[in-house]
């Protein structure tokens, strides 16, 4: 028999942190267990020890703040998805968590397990990454802010450190007049994970041309993809079909896409272009007039 | 292996010479004592310690409905939730629907009369659906109970009878006022 699985259940982050620290990467942090459940049945993961930190209060917030909206890591995608609060603050927030998997993974999912297990074919990381949130976590030697532009590094792989964990993400809520959408363009069934996802933001100017464009490209390649050169091809300009097709061009050329069974590199570039395409369209469409 | 095993002020949960330890579950309105191992699925102990065989494994990733549990009132996927981390929820299952003198639940007898369902595998998973649906939402439209079962697989492809059983069931509970 192998060794048996150490079960332990920190009620603080400091202690969490603690036993991280002391475990290294035999320790596994579950919180909703979705992905870790899948990742151990697969025999992916051997850990010797998990850290559940459901007990930790104080992590499952949802609140307003400082024109930023904070998510708690405990807080599950269903509750995101619900919330009054965050559907008020920033609406595609709350359509995107919306979106993920079924019912009964989003009242289990976290906010903080979807970012730290860096899931390439997850939702929300490419509309975090478009909507330039930030990423609190805390080690043992204290907090830092990790922007979601460097948090995630490669399949399964984030900046955090092994005794780091996630406590909460801040959302800066964008501009009144801003127009945000998430497509999630999936090839198979409708509670699978996307094929391609892309995140876009577009706000006018009074005179009608763009002052801000963003575009962040999930589940095509391993980590999210957002060039800031290509949305600035935008800025100053009308969003005519010529502005918006150059950037099309522009991330279906540079997303190095990756083949699994929900689409091929080539099908995934070709969907990069249509999507990317459709979503500057239709968050131009939600934006308010200026 | 009963050693205390404290790491960092953090004491994890003692565990048997067998690799098992102790917990407690509230299924179904009963508080049960359980060993298990700390990886072991929700369902895997609902259907080999409990004996409760309606949760179902499917597909086993989440995505077939077929364990369905209600935790707190909300679905989730057994076979995804270590039950170590059930502790301390309010556990229910469809041996739990009945009534004290075994009646059908309100939900249960309009899935027998509109027949939504043909094999049964996914009976279970998509009647405590429906319960969570019609608490949530008891006004539920068609479309919003498509929207909140998409999650739930029906290999016989009894899809449109389970719609008409939870709109009929809509009905049902709301003679019952709620």
């Amino acid at each position: 028999m192998s060794e048996p699985l150490r079960l332990f259940e920190p009620t603080s982050v400091e202690a969490a942190v603690g036993v991280l620290a002391a475990l290294g990467d035999d320790a596994k942090v579950v919180a909703g267990a979705t992905a870790l459940t899948l990742l151990y049945r697969q025999r992916l993961i051997a850990p010797g020890a998990l850290v559940s930190i459901g007990r930790i209060p104080g992590l499952d917030g949802i609140e307003v703040a400082d024109g930023e909206l904070h998510l708690g890591a405990l807080v599950t995608h269903r509750a995101v998805e619900l919330s009054p609060v965050v559907r008020s603050a920033i609406p595609v927030v709350a359509s995107t968590f919306g979106k993920v998997a079924n019912v009964r993974v989003r009242n289990a999912a976290t906010v903080g397990g979807v970012l730290a297990e860096s899931d390439y074919a997850s939702d929300p990381p490419a509309l975090f990454l478009a909507l330039d949130a930030v990423v609190d976590v805390q080690g043992p030697g204290g907090r830092r802010s990790i922007p979601v532009a460097e948090f995630f590094i490669a399949f399964y792989e984030t900046a955090l450190a092994h005794d780091e964990l996630v406590t909460g993400v801040r959302v800066p809520i964008p501009p009144a007049g801003t127009g945000a959408v998430y497509h999630k363009f999936v090839t198979r069934s409708s509670e699978d994970r996307p094929c391609v996802g892309v995140a876009g933001l577009v706000r006018l100017d009074a005179d009608g041309t763009v002052a801000d464009l963003r575009v962040a490209v999930g589940a095509a390649a391993e980590t999210p993809q957002r060039y800031r050169d290509a949305e600035a091809l935008a800025l100053g300009q009308r969003l005519d079909p010529d502005v918006i097709a150059r950037i099309a061009d522009a991330y279906a050329d540079r997303v190095d896409t990756l083949d699994d069974m929900r689409g091929s590199a080539w099908y995934r570039t070709e969907m990069v272009r249509v999507w990317v395409r459709r979503a500057i369209e239709s968050a131009a469409a939600t934006a308010p007039a200026p | 292996m009963t050693a205390d095993d404290t790491v960092a002020g953090v004491t994890a949960r003692p565990i048997d010479t067998d690799g098992r330890i102790s917990i407690s579950l509230r299924v179904n309105g009963r508080e049960e004592a359980l060993r298990v191992r700390p990886h072991h699925t929700l369902l895997e102990v609902l259907r080999n310690e409990l004996g409760l065989t309606g949760p179902r494994e499917g597909c086993g990733v989440g995505m077939c409905g077929a364990c369905t549990v209600l935790v707190d009132g909300r679905p989730v996927s057994g076979c995804l939730l270590p039950a170590a981390l059930a502790e301390g929820h309010d556990l229910l299952t469809i041996e739990g629907m009945e009534g004290p003198n075994g009646e059908l639940h309100p939900i249960q007898q309009a899935y027998v009369d509109h027949t939504g369902f043909q094999c049964s595998y996914c009976t279970p998973g998509f009647i405590l659906t429906s319960k969570a649906l019609l608490a949530e939402l008891p006004d539920a439209t068609r479309d919003e109970a498509r929207a909140y079962l998409a999650g739930n697989l029906c290999r016989c492809g009894s899809y449109v009878k389970i719609l008409d059983s939870v709109m009929d069931a809509k009905e049902r509970l709301r003679g019952q006022g709620g």
